[in-house]
């Protein structure tokens, strides 16, 4: 099962596909939540999920752009996209009945 | 990134490795993140990694089992070997039977052998269990050396006998930096050589017991090298 933290970036990584790199993950996580994002937390997360067979990462080419240093380019893999949709499955299991998402969806008796 | 700041933020993220300071580098100037929010950020990722190396038992085995211990008892060895040549040298021992200078030569011999085969072999052990924190290993042993510095009190014996273990130490580190591979025959032949030549002097009153902790780092080698297809085992 994953951390919150971890879907949040499996989920940052997949939306963000062929352009999914450490700047752009961690501007979209810290967009969505409204929380800063450490490069450390991002990076050893990064390394966890790549160690889980989650995620995949490889080292493009030096750009002129970002003062010619390279990316770490990520790519959320088929079991990372299960990992995820597990956990967003679970997470809307769990929350079934609960008074915010009873009140969210206008259901409330 | 004020200009300014920037070769602080470089400096720090030398601690990382290549790839990964490339990486984050990158990002810091492609966010434009404040120069001290930068440096923050690197050093706290510097600190997660350092930390994540000691969450495998070979630092510590590194730092408790090998650097520090074996600092304490290599400089033991060094004094002893000192004393010896002192003893050798000393013109009271030179007018006596050529058969007392001949057994001292022959101690003096062993355990001098032995003092560069077991200090090679901390030193090679320590740098393969301590790749990435072997800062904190040499650190540890300095602390051990700088504690018997001040401890020592022997008139007759420069202080700088203490440290005689540490050129082939040092040796031994760079050994296994370098190495990828340790012939087998050899790291066998090294441990048989530094058992025996521990052997030999125990029975005279010079080396204590503890010495035989010297042991391990040798036979570490061996049974790294067979059980890693002669892959000597880093961390």
């Amino acid at each position: 099962m994953l951390g919150e933290f971890e879907y949040l970036l499996i989920t940052a990584a997949a939306g963000l596909g062929d352009r999914a790199y450490g700047a752009p993950i961690r501007e979209e996580i810290e967009v969505t939540t409204g929380r800063r994002c450490s490069i450390g937390a991002l990076y050893t997360t990064i390394d966890r999920l790549e160690k889980k067979g989650l995620l995949k990462t490889w080292m493009s080419d030096a750009t002129p752009q970002r003062g010619g240093r390279a990316k770490r380019m990520v790519r959320v893999t088929p079991k990372g996209v299960q990992a995820a949709k597990d956990f967003y499955d679970a997470v809307t299991r769990v929350s079934r009945g609960a008074s915010w998402v009873v009140n969210r969806t206008g259901r409330a008796s | 990134m004020t200009s300014t700041h920037w070769p602080l933020v470089e400096v720090a993220a030398r601690l990382l490795e290549r790839d990964e300071r490339e990486a984050v580098l990158g990002d810091l100037l492609e966010t434009g993140e404040g120069a001290w929010q930068g440096l923050l950020d690197v050093l706290g990722l510097v600190v997660r990694r350092q930390l994540s190396h000691w969450k495998n038992w070979q630092p510590w085995l590194a730092v408790f089992g090998l650097a520090l211990p074996g600092s304490l008892i290599l400089m033991g060895v060094s004094v002893s070997v000192s004393s010896m040549y002192e003893r050798l040298i000393d013109h009271r021992i030179l007018i006596g039977s050529s058969h007392v200078i001949h057994e001292v030569f022959l101690q003096l011999l062993c355990r001098g052998l032995l003092l560069i085969g077991c200090s090679w072999a901390c030193g090679f052990v320590m740098r393969s269990l301590s790749r990435r924190t072997l800062w904190v290993s040499s650190a540890s042993s300095c602390i051990a050396c700088l504690f018997c510095l001040v401890r020592f009190r022997e008139p007759s014996l420069s202080r700088l006998c203490l440290f005689l273990f540490l050129l082939p130490a040092i040796w031994g580190a760079r050994q296994a930096l370098r190495l990828v591979r340790i012939n087998l025959a050899l790291a066998i032949f090294l441990a048989i050589a530094i058992t025996t030549l521990m052997i030999l002097p125990s029975n005279s009153r010079g080396l204590w017991t503890l010495n035989w902790s010297l042991v391990w780092p040798a036979w570490y080698i061996v049974a790294t090298a067979q059980g890693a297809g002669r892959t000597v085992g880093r961390n």
